[in-house]
């Protein structure tokens, strides 16, 4: 991994004892060492019962509680807990690795994609050949299309797999995130390859580690480049060597870039780094789309990997919000450029704020914000040190934060399927119901991501939905997941009985006066205990109540 | 935020006055006799029908007048004997039969040489910009349909004011604003096999969203519910098309009865929005018979059924064909067209000027194409779906609809009357 341990305690110190203090005092750290050497705590502004901050970090860091993770939590301490989320790499994780042995994707390298998925589009043209001559039914099954679409499948599938199951929480979350932030539509011709290996290899190993490193591990990935095309973008004039004796078809000749192409430099100031008022113009945009040209891809019918073409760039002296980047330099003046993006001020604040956002609050308070941007300038963008300090700010914790935030249609449903102890199958189906849901997973069109605000992700249908994916996983009839309640919930048709137990030891204590009522009337006819239990869990899952974090 | 307070406070007070009533009575205050405020009136309907893939416009309107098409295209060329001539220039692809007669009674027109300033060969930057509505500008988030119904005060805001029929929102329909995809009209609301199950479900869960919570999660739990009574009411498991209707099997068919039933039930459709697919035809494209004729047979038959089974309620509603581009002028080695840059799209419906072509026709002179081979685009298809906003629905704030984009009458392709 990219941190040792050393490194980690220098920078732990670094941080603001006012606010470590104040929360650890707060939350009731069991960490001996920690808890002596934090004594002087300042007056706490929200104190909070241990389950209840065992609860909000669960849903925050997490993809919610498993049954009876709230009490596990509680007394570990939730500091404790949230160390042991920040370090991920000493967590064992024996049964999501056990279980990521059923994926074939992650065995398979671009190249292997690409050519399955040639072989298929060759099948796909073979048969609509066929078809148009009256040579085959339509409908006939293709084995091979078959396949390259199972092993797709499992890219979403591993998405949902290793955020029931994982014990690395928060890395799945930061995951999540920084999938999001870097967003790449799958379903765009070539990234239907790339996108296997931008999660697995560009993402995953860096989501807490230094936001630059991550900056340039996007920007050099094929699947970014290709998204936002870059590796077409060629300085004005260029022209590649000549390749071969037979020259290029008139087709070849049309496609062939023409200039630079200012798609990925826009979005890398807008989005990946500065904001959208970070402080560029348009003149910047066009020098830095100019500064990146011949960043591309070598074959990525194939696909090849990120190459520099030295016949493509544009070895010019170029400005950049008024930094000088003096003419002869190739490829070098692209990471320079990316590394001081990634330290710049406005950055810090632009993704310390989506990170609020996503932790804190859809309108995240000034508060955490800066802390995070704070924790950002001090260790040159560590993320594990960034994101340290939202979880130590009084913000995080405050009334107005807790339960504030609507889950995503993927939060939803994983927190569901985790609340009743489920056990996702080898289909991809449970993956397909957060499509059904509204957020089919990598395929958002538009670069900034999926919304994290509430407005985006509730409407009527939607909603409606969640119900209806409720109530399936309470009557075990939800495809894809295995749930056995026997255990958890006791076999009774006492709507009091099964509520005390299901807020109790499955949701943390989250069930209103209200919904108890409700429930308590509408099930006052049912002895079945199974049908009772099926309809209790469904009300509260399908509920409002669970609709927040 | 954007949902209707109306209608909130009108089915929450509901709600509320039945808490802690009995269960027998509660169902049949949720199930009364139930009257939408904007049932009593016909409002003006947008139907946008998305054909993905990149539709051969001139394969679709055909400019057989022109000896080039001819030259260009020896395969796949409609045979003049068999184009449905409309003005002696352009005509119909033979498929589109089932439209002539909109055309006769001069309320179908149709537009050539309309698309992008943004001139990406790409479907998918290509879609994603028609659907943002900001061609260019990749980082939108929110759809143009959504930011009409953002910024739309005039109409009744209904949990069906703007409906996407397929199992995702499209991006046109993505945003702040509430909008909805129904896959199925039969399957919205609770899906539970039983009908006394599934009341129960519907009554407990209209309960518990009505009473426990205030924002946007009760406002959207309130929406839901009243968008299932307005469908019981409509009742679509019980809709007959008009007489003589038939309409053609699959997607398209389907999508388009069920949008009828919409607008034949009132519940405040202002924008429904489907997708036909297939059009990407690099190979085999077919002229008179073939590939792209058999999607044309099927759009044809249905949007015919379509405007026929609405008869007189047709006089509110528009119908417009998007496409996000076109397909090269000349045919390729493999019979058929690769990606070009405009197209054309067809406009229908009530205050249509119909019964003509429109837009300035570029010509197919190769030193007018867009770089030398494809159809230049004389029309940006912000100007013409712009008109239909503004001019059908009463869309009274284009710019934050089209942003960085300014609307002037000269430039909009006048599809629709003069009032």
């Amino acid at each position: 991994m990219l941190f040792n341990g050393t490194r980690r305690r220098a920078s732990h110190l670094d941080m603001r004892p006012l606010l470590v203090m104040a929360c650890l005092a707060v939350l009731g750290a069991r960490n001996p060492d920690r808890a002596r050497r934090d004594r002087v705590a300042s007056v706490p502004t929200d104190t909070l019962p241990p389950r209840d901050s065992a609860l909000h970090a669960l849903n925050r860091l997490a993809y919610g509680p498993r049954p009876g993770e709230v009490d596990r939590v509680a007394a570990m301490g939730v500091m404790h807990w949230i160390d042991q989320q920040l370090e991920p790499e000493r967590l064992p994780d024996r049964v999501l690795a056990r279980r990521e042995r059923e994926f074939q994707l992650l065995r398979t390298d671009d190249a292997e994609l690409a050519q399955m998925f040639q072989a298929a589009r060759r099948e796909q043209e073979e048969r609509r050949r066929a078809r148009t001559d009256g040579m085959m039914e339509p409908g006939m099954n293709d084995p091979q299309a078959g396949e390259r679409q199972r092993v797709a499948a499992q890219l979403q599938q591993l998405v949902v797999l290793r955020a029931v199951v994982s014990e690395r929480q928060l890395q799945e979350v930061m995951t999540d995130f920084w999938i999001n932030h870097f967003n790449v539509y799958w379903a765009k011709g070539a990234d239907r390859v790339y996108m296997p290996s931008y999660v697995e290899q560009v993402i995953r190993p860096r989501v807490l580690g230094k936001f630059s490193d991550l900056l340039i591990a996007t920007a050099q990935s094929p699947a970014m480049l290709f998204y936002l095309d870059n590796w077409e973008s060629v300085a004005t004039g260029a022209s590649p060597p000549a390749q071969g004796p037979r020259g290029q078809s008139q087709r070849a000749l049309a496609r062939q870039p023409k200039g630079p192409n200012e798609n990925y430099a826009r979005e890398l100031m807008e989005l990946h780094t500065l904001g959208v008022d970070g402080g560029y113009t348009q003149r910047d945009v066009q020098e830095v789309a100019r500064l990146f040209t011949g960043w591309s891809i070598a074959r990525p019918a194939q696909g090849g990997r990120f190459e520099f073409n030295e016949w493509a760039h544009d070895y010019g002296e170029k400005t950049i919000r008024g930094v000088r980047f003096p003419a002869g330099h190739g490829m070098d003046e692209g990471i320079r450029l990316l590394k001081i993006l990634a330290n710049d001020p406005a950055t810090m604040h632009h993704v310390s704020r989506r990170l609020c956002a996503r932790f804190v609050a859809d309108e995240p308070p000034d508060g955490c914000v800066d802390a995070a941007a704070g924790a950002w300038a001090r260790t040159n963008g560590d993320i594990r040190q960034v994101l340290r300090a939202i979880f130590q700010s009084p913000e995080f914790w405050s009334r107005e934060a807790r339960r504030a935030k609507v889950k995503t249609p993927l939060e939803f449903l994983i927190s569901a399927v985790r609340a009743v102890g489920g056990d996702p199958d080898t289909t991809p189906r449970l993956a397909q119901i957060v499509t059904r849901l509204g957020q089919p997973l990598y395929l958002e069109p538009s670069p900034a991501g999926y919304p994290e605000s509430q407005e985006d992700w509730v409407n009527s249908g939607a909603l409606l939905q969640r119900m209806n994916t409720a109530v399936a996983l309470a009557e075990g009839r939800l495809p894809g997941v295995s749930v056995a309640l026997d255990g958890l919930l006791p076999a009774t048709a006492n709507a009091d009985s099964l509520l005390e137990a299901l807020d109790r030891s499955l949701l943390g204590g989250i069930i209103s006066d209200h919904t108890r009522d409700v429930v308590r009337r509408e099930t006052a006819d049912v002895h079945d205990p199974a049908i009772a239990r099926a309809l209790v869990l469904g009300f509260a899952l399908g509920g409002p109540e669970f609709q927040r974090q | 935020m954007t949902i209707s307070r109306r209608v909130f406070v009108q089915s929450g007070g509901l709600a509320m006055l039945s808490l802690g009533l009995d269960p027998l009575f509660l169902a049949r205050a949720a199930y009364g006799p139930y009257r939408h405020p904007t049932g009593a009136s016909d409002g003006p309907v947008l139907v946008c029908l998305f054909m993905r893939g990149a539709v051969d416009g001139l394969n679709l309107i055909v400019p057989h007048g022109d000896p080039l098409y001819y030259q260009e295209r020896p395969r796949i060329a409609i045979p003049a004997p068999d184009v449905i001539d409309l003005d002696g220039h352009f005509g119909l692809h033979p498929r589109l039969a089932a439209l002539k007669p909109l055309w006769d009674n001069k309320s179908l027109v149709a537009i050539h040489a309309v698309g992008s300033p943004e001139a990406t060969r790409s479907h998918f930057d290509a879609q994603d910009y028609m659907e943002s509505g900001t061609p260019g500008v990749k980082a939108t988030r929110d759809g143009w349909v959504n930011r009409y119904c953002q910024h739309d005060a005039e109409h009744a805001n209904t949990p069906f004011r703007a409906v996407a029929f397929g199992p995702q929102l499209p991006r046109a329909l993505a945003g702040s604003a509430p909008t909805l995809a129904i896959d199925d009209l039969h399957a919205f609301g609770l899906q539970v096999p039983r009908a006394a199950a599934r009341d129960r479900l519907t009554r407990a869960f209209e309960e518990l969203y009505a009473g426990a919570e205030t924002g946007v999660l009760a406002s959207s739990g309130q929406e839901s519910f009243e968008a299932i009574r307005l469908l019981q009411q409509a009742n679509p498991l019980q809709y007959r098309p008009a007489d003589g209707v038939d309409y053609p099997r699959g997607h398209l068919g389907r999508s388009l009865m069920q949008i009828a039933q919409l607008i034949k039930a009132r519940v405040g459709l202002r924008i429904a929005y489907l997708d036909a697919t297939g059009w990407d035809t690099h190979v085999n494209q077919g002229a008179s018979d073939g590939q792209l004729a058999g999607l044309l047979d099927d759009l044809g038959a249905a949007l015919a059924a379509f405007a026929t089974d609405l008869g007189e309620r047709l006089r509110d509603v528009v119908v417009l064909t998007m496409s996000e581009f076109g397909r090269a002028v000349r045919e390729n080695g493999s019979g058929g067209t690769d990606h070009g840059h405009a197209t054309a799209m067809l406009v229908f419906g009530g205050g249509v000027n119909g019964g003509r072509v429109a837009g300035r026709w570029p010509t197919l002179d190769p030193a007018a194409r867009y770089e030398g081979r494809d159809l230049a685009v004389t029309t940006d298809f912000r100007d013409l779906f712009g008109e239909l906003l503004v001019g059908h629905l009463g869309a009274t704030n284009l710019a934050a609809v089209f942003p960085g984009h300014s609307m002037n009458p000269a430039s909009s392709p006048g599809v629709l009357r003069a009032t």
